[in-house]
């Protein structure tokens, strides 16, 4: 029996969907049976992320409504074996989905699948409400702005009152050359609001923006600091030890001498 | 998508009348409609007939007609003519790069490395049961063909 695990954040463009696809990928690339379910009714992106858009041809309005069955649906990843996406429909909204459909759909993909990641749109409404109906642990992304943690909080708040206990935090786009001069709140700070356990911290890193335009999760780069944060962060949801990667870049020739010459 | 055999006869001399080449015959039908804008992403145009579109399919959207479907712009999004099971229906675009690109129960899509697109109207049909694209020529150009 496989488990549930919804991808959330309240506030939008924190990284949600790019984090379900590096997720879903670390997984597959550990080798076990994934399926990615794209919750964002009308709003989809992560067959884009992907690079699967051209392959849908069933979503998930056609698996709850019964216009397909549910393996129609499926596409398999063209990169690793163990791999699937469950498209959202893009021509419908929210409504076109409920929580009970959402949940009999997660019932039946865990019965086949090791782990089921769920992409959840931003949002309070009934697409959150959909996306963790069927939910066996959640997962809360927040980026150190104010705004990203106060919505993170306010989440936090829903999933507890939906028995969704002890969600685990993700902080995406942190940059440690902003924390140390002060100009943006540190991993401690945004822990000391949230009060729940870290899974992971990701580094703002272009690497991102090219790989997901590119539809290749950076899960698959062996050379990327954030590609191996989120290596870390699959290693510790499977239950392993990792210790916390030390952000603070390589300091370059230019860092270096600025050292040596007492600038620092 | 059903003809009455009038209704192809006075197509036919409707066509001829219009200008149409003889072998585009079946393009002349009444039951077409005009979309005069851009289809974005979410929006989807469902009908039983023709679509001939004044503007873009934008990637994110769909086209699903029984009949032919035309794009006098870029399509970018999905398209599914004879959506009814129709082989003969036709998909044409001035700049043909659809996201996936159905007819009747054919389904393909573009190579996962295709990066140049042809900027040229281009016409995909079915022949000998497989979807093929071509550019699409005038009349004029193939009767020079021909002679």
């Amino acid at each position: 029996m496989g488990e549930v695990i919804v991808i959330t954040s309240g506030k939008g463009g924190v990284g949600k969907t790019t984090t379900t696809a590096n997720i879903g990928a670390g997984l597959a690339a550990r080798g076990y049976k994934v399926v990615m379910v794209d919750a964002d009714i009308g709003l989809r992106n992560l067959d884009v992320v992907l690079g699967l858009e051209n392959r849908i041809v069933f979503d998930l309005v056609d698996v709850t409504s019964g216009n397909c069955r549910l393996r129609q649906a499926l596409i398999k990843d063209k990169r690793l074996e163990g791999l699937h996406l469950l498209p959202a429909a893009q021509t419908k909204d929210k409504t076109a989905v409920s929580p009970e459909q959402m949940k009999a759909l997660c019932e039946e993909l865990k019965k086949e699948f090791d782990y089921v990641i769920i992409d959840c749109p931003a949002g309070i409404e009934q697409g959150f409400k959909n996306a963790i109906a069927g939910a066996d642990k959640a997962v809360v992304v927040t980026t150190p702005e104010v705004a990203a943690v106060r919505d993170a909080d306010r989440i936090i708040g829903l999933l507890e009152a939906a028995e969704l206990r002890e969600p685990k935090l993700i902080i995406n786009r942190i940059r440690p050359k902003m924390v140390r001069q002060g100009d943006m709140m540190s991993i401690e700070d945004i822990i000391d609001i949230l009060a729940i356990d870290l899974l992971g911290v990701i580094p703002e890193d272009e690497m991102i923006v090219i790989t997901t335009n590119r539809g290749e999760p950076v899960v698959l780069n062996q050379n990327s600091r954030s590609g191996q944060a989120y290596r870390n962060i699959t290693a510790r949801l499977l239950g392993e030890e990792v210790p916390f990667m030390n952000l603070e870049e390589e300091p370059g020739l230019w860092g270096r001498l600025r050292k040596i010459i007492g600038l620092k | 998508m059903t003809f009455s055999k009038a209704g192809v006869k006075n197509n036919g001399l409707l066509g001829i009348l219009r200008g149409f080449p003889p072998d585009q015959e079946g393009l002349v039908d009444e039951n077409t409609i005009l979309v005069q804008r851009t289809l974005r992403s979410g929006q989807s145009i469902q009908y039983n007939g023709n679509v001939v579109i004044l503007g873009d399919v934008n990637p994110g959207s769909e086209v699903v007609a029984t009949g032919n479907v035309i794009v006098m712009g870029a399509l970018r999004g999905v398209v599914h003519a004879g959506a009814a099971g129709d082989e003969s229906a036709v998909v044409i675009a001035f700049k043909l790069q659809p996201t996936q690109l159905r007819i009747a129960n054919h389904i393909t899509r573009p190579p996962d490395d295709e990066k140049d697109w042809v900027n040229q109207p281009e016409v995909a049909r079915i022949k000998d049961g497989v979807v093929t694209i071509e550019a699409i020529q005038s009349w004029g150009e193939r009767q020079g063909k021909v002679n």
